[in-house]
């Protein structure tokens, strides 16, 4: 008699956290999937080594939730990396839109504007990952300088895009971009 | 029936499938209100305001509670895969989630199984999803922004936080973005761009651009490209070709925005407001059809 076999879900996050040895690769799934996360170990392909054998697959539009869980546990990773060795790093810049009264700052598709005068968040748009909408309610007429910060509240990539246009944002009101 | 299947930010919110129906600012579905705020809520609540005015059924909505932690995401997808076959959906839109790349390949398989294939659309992390997934050409309609559209461009990114062509003046790039899109089979059959200058491209041809009104503070405003992809999603519902709804999608946004007056500081219920006073001056002049009881 066959045994009877389960189809295993198949699993490509896209995105990898690499260590330096084994034992917090091994410690780190654990804290992970206890917190219900999707993940699985795996080698990693030779040009993303750091010298362990052993990295986490992660959905890599967690990334921010998974690092914040991963510090908060103590759990010593090198760096998370998208799987794909051609992706580009992830995005650093961001751009300033003047519209009088307000400035928007963009970073990747997430977008963040605030009232020249008073500092206070007018809006947040852009972006498609759940936590986003929350963000957009907790950011709502708050001054950027009093802004709880999306890194974080936030989950997923989005949520870090947003945390860069607010940093920018609050660098602007910190440098005088104000009547 | 058209169906709107996304997650909404009230974390404790089971997954719920219903009608929706306005009241007031929000939108209710069996019981349940959701705030019309940038996200889902936006796109069912302007889909809804056109089957309204189109005097169509409105809106059947799949929608879960779900802050980040992909919990109610993880629903939506399980029951899509379950019962879009059963459902039969003319119209399935899909929109904020958290992508999983694996469920949004088991729902396209489950979508092939429909008797009827419905006209599939994705926004959103869902359209993210599509095309992390490689299943960007089993989708009829995605409506990306500029900096979506870099991410569609560019066949190793997961995330358009991730990408290569990242330039904020993306416009000038679109055409180019377009074709790599394409050529790397992570578009959909139709593309509705959104930006300073909408982009409705077919099989990689522009077949039109909307320039007109130009309000460019709409784009500070969460929830506006919400609102286009639901006003496409009615408009597909209500037997227009895809192109055509997405050019009407697009010049009733900008009209809207423009009657509204806005500001960066205009939410985005505001807007939405305004549509049926723009359905009824400009929908016969644009659609060419003229009968305020519908399209026909």
């Amino acid at each position: 008699m066959a045994f009877l076999k389960h189809k295993k879900e198949s699993f490509n996050g896209g995105g990898l956290v690499l260590f330096d040895v084994v034992q917090p690769a091994m410690q780190a799934e654990k804290v992970l999937k206890k917190a219900d996360y999707k993940v699985r170990l795996v080698a990693p392909p030779p040009e993303l080594r750091k010298g362990c054998d052993l990295a986490v697959e992660i959905n890599l539009v967690e990334q921010p939730g998974i690092e914040r869980l991963l510090r908060q546990n103590g759990v010593d990773y090198v760096e998370v990396r998208p799987l794909k060795v051609d992706t580009s790093e992830i995005l650093e810049i961001v751009r300033v839109v003047d519209f009088g009264d307000w400035v928007m700052v963009k970073a990747a598709n997430m977008k963040l504007t605030f009232e020249k005068e008073s500092g206070k968040i007018v809006n947040t748009s852009g972006g498609g990952c759940p936590d986003i909408p929350v963000m957009h309610a907790e950011l709502l007429e708050k001054r950027v300088s009093e802004a709880p910060r999306p890194g974080d509240l936030g989950y997923t990539l989005c949520s870090l895009m947003l945390d860069r246009a607010l940093e920018e944002s609050l660098s602007l009101w910190e440098g005088g971009e104000r009547p | 029936m058209m169906l709107i299947a996304g997650t909404v930010p009230i974390g404790d919110m089971p997954l719920t499938f219903g009608k929706a129906s306005s009241e007031g600012d929000s939108l209710v579905v069996e019981g349940q209100r959701i705030p019309c705020t940038q996200g889902t809520g936006a796109m069912v609540s302007a889909a809804l305001a056109t089957t309204e005015y189109l005097k169509l059924e409105a809106p059947q909505v799949l929608l879960a509670g779900d802050v980040g932690q992909g919990r109610g995401s993880r629903e939506i997808y399980e029951y899509l895969v379950e019962n879009v076959a059963e459902l039969e959906p003319e119209v399935l839109a899909l929109h904020y989630w958290l992508p999983d790349m694996a469920l949004t390949r088991r729902l396209c398989a489950a979508i092939e199984k429909c008797a009827r294939r419905p006209v599939l659309i994705a926004d959103a992390a869902s359209m993210y999803s599509a095309k992390a997934a490689g299943v960007a050409e089993a989708f009829d309609i995605f409506t990306p922004d500029a900096a979506e559209m870099a991410f569609l461009a560019d066949p190793d990114a997961t995330h358009p936080a991730y990408v290569r062509f990242m330039l904020f003046n993306n416009m000038e790039r679109m055409p180019e973005l377009i074709e790599s899109a394409y050529e790397h089979k992570n578009a959909a059959r139709l593309l509705l761009v959104k930006g300073a200058v909408d982009y409705i491209v077919r099989d990689g041809e522009v077949l039109a651009t909307v320039t007109e009104p130009d309000v460019p503070v709409m784009e500070a405003i969460g929830g506006t490209g919400d609102t286009i992809t639901g006003m496409v999603s009615a408009f597909v519902y209500a037997g227009l070709e895809p192109h055509e709804a997405a050019i009407i999608a697009a010049r009733a946004n900008r009209m809207a925005g423009r009657v509204a007056e806005v500001t960066p500081a205009t939410r985005v219920r505001r807007v939405i407001d305004h549509f049926p006073a723009v359905f009824t001056k400009y929908l016969c002049e644009w659609s060419g059809v003229c009968t305020t009881g519908g399209v026909e």
